[in-house]
């Protein structure tokens, strides 16, 4: 009976699956000027975010609120989602995108996101071209009980990106993932 | 307002821990460098960290009425030294201060007055709003006109401003507005467009024979704050609960406890067949 629980302890120790792409080449394009404060002009919506640092490339859905106030969720696992109510990329503020961690049975687009550091580069390309550059400042996991709304949510005076995603020890008894892993960047200035 | 944790999993939204200050965790601050005399001519600014001879940041030929982007720095202690446009770096500047940054704090280090009068002003800048509402103030660089009534669609945001001051914050409703200065000797006008959670700072300016506004979007944040999360992971990729953990090792503990019961009566009835063979009668050893 011991020898029986000790291999089912070692078979609940799941392996990463090494299937995702290791890093994936700098996008080309126009870089765009941070935002100037003056009589300040709309930029272009977000439409395909890359961290080639983590493997990850995606076109970016537009997320809204449910009927209940809560951040709509992509409906596909593979791609990421901009909320609308959030700043544009690029321009002042926090800019606001989502994505899954991982599926019933596998990873999702935001699979490796915990793993970002300091000075790693996300680029976001707008709807006219350009690209958008930010640069990772920190990537904190939270508990649900002590998350930081404000320092997710609260303006800015620069352009910033919060990438979030799920985290932590996973409760199978709800179905949810207990913490949130929000990655912080701010736009690169030239 | 409700903000509750933004779960990227299934559950019930939580109430969010209140905090202070704009930014949690964070050590930054963010400071913008502002020339605002009309009669002073270009200058070059540097950004120094306290005590370091060469400087962070230089904003090379600021002409009046320019307004750099706000920098993000390490909260701590600053200076700023405004030299003559070309001047060298280390010849004596025309103006310096200190400032503090604290950490979520956005400031404007503005050179205010007119030219035999300047003067920098260190502004403390907002960047959170009331919910669902836009912030404006009015900073008066016009020396022309001395004073200043500043309105907003029907609504008076500054009335009676001096030459290089600053109004206090305004707390608007969000729309397409129309800016009016009104002075002695000139108006303005201008059309502005305030989302809510935004904070502007209008300035008014001496422009070529008439008054100028510029309009600063210094912050904006989330037009809605979202209510709660949204599920973002269904664990399949997740170490299981450690539910399931507890029940493989309540197995091992009960082979181990049944392998180690049989032990044990195993070597107790051992000790108990030697003993009573030590204890045979005399009788039958002889």
């Amino acid at each position: 009976m011991a020898a029986v629980g000790v291999v089912g302890l070692l078979r609940t120790q799941r392996h990463t699956p090494a299937t995702l792409i290791a890093s994936l080449p700098v996008p080309a394009g126009q870089v765009a000027a941070p935002p100037r404060p003056a009589d300040s002009r709309p930029v272009a919506r977000p439409v395909w975010l890359t961290i080639p640092v983590i493997g990850v490339q995606t076109t970016l859905v537009r997320l809204g609120l449910t009927a209940g106030g809560a951040l709509q969720a992509p409906s596909d696992w593979s791609v990421a989602g901009w909320y609308t109510g959030s700043p544009r990329p690029g321009a002042i503020g926090p800019a606001v995108i989502a994505g899954h961690i991982d599926t019933r049975t596998g990873p999702a687009v935001f699979y490796r996101l915990a793993k970002l550091r300091r000075g790693d580069t996300v680029y976001i390309r707008r709807a006219d071209g350009t690209l958008v550059v930010f640069s990772v400042t920190k990537v904190e996991t939270y508990l649900k009980s002590t998350f930081p709304t404000q320092s997710v949510y609260d303006p800015t005076p620069d352009a910033e990106l919060r990438l979030i995603t799920c985290g932590g020890t996973f409760d199978a008894s709800t179905g949810s993932y207990l913490s949130n892993v929000i990655v912080y960047a701010v736009e690169q200035s030239r | 307002m409700l903000l509750a944790v933004p779960a990227l999993c299934l559950g019930a939204p939580l109430a969010a821990q209140a905090s202070t200050g704009a930014s949690s965790g964070s050590t930054d601050g963010w400071i913008r460098l502002a020339h605002l005399s009309p009669n002073t001519p270009a200058v070059d600014v540097y950004l120094y960290s306290f005590g370091d001879s060469s400087a962070l940041i230089v904003l090379r030929h600021v002409a009046y009425g320019d307004v750099s982007p706000y920098e993000r720095v390490s909260a701590g202690t600053y200076s700023v030294a405004m030299r003559t446009a070309g001047a060298a770096a280390t010849s004596s500047p025309v103006l310096s201060t200190s400032a503090q940054i604290e950490s979520g704090h956005a400031y404007t280090v503005a050179g205010l007055g007119p030219a035999g009068g300047l003067r920098l002003a260190i502004l403390a800048d907002q960047l959170t709003t009331p919910a669902g509402h836009a912030l404006v103030r009015v900073i008066q660089a016009s020396l022309r006109q001395h004073v200043v009534n500043v309105a907003l669609g029907g609504r008076t945001v500054a009335p009676d401003l001096a030459f290089a001051t600053v109004s206090a914050y305004l707390a608007v409703a969000p729309g397409t507005e129309i800016v009016r200065v009104t002075a002695a000797d000139g108006d303005a006008n201008k059309t502005v467009t305030l989302a809510a959670e935004t904070v502007h700072t209008f300035v008014v300016l001496d422009g070529t024979g008439r008054l100028e506004i510029v309009d600063l979007e210094d912050a904006a944040g989330n037009t809605s704050i979202p209510a709660s999360g949204v599920a973002t992971g269904l664990g399949g990729t997740a170490s299981p609960a450690p539910a399931t953990a507890v029940w493989w090792l309540a197995l091992v503990a009960a082979g181990a406890t049944l392998v180690l019961a049989g032990g044990t009566r195993a070597w107790l009835l051992r000790r108990w067949r030697v003993t009573r063979l030590t204890r045979l009668p005399r009788k039958v050893r002889a």
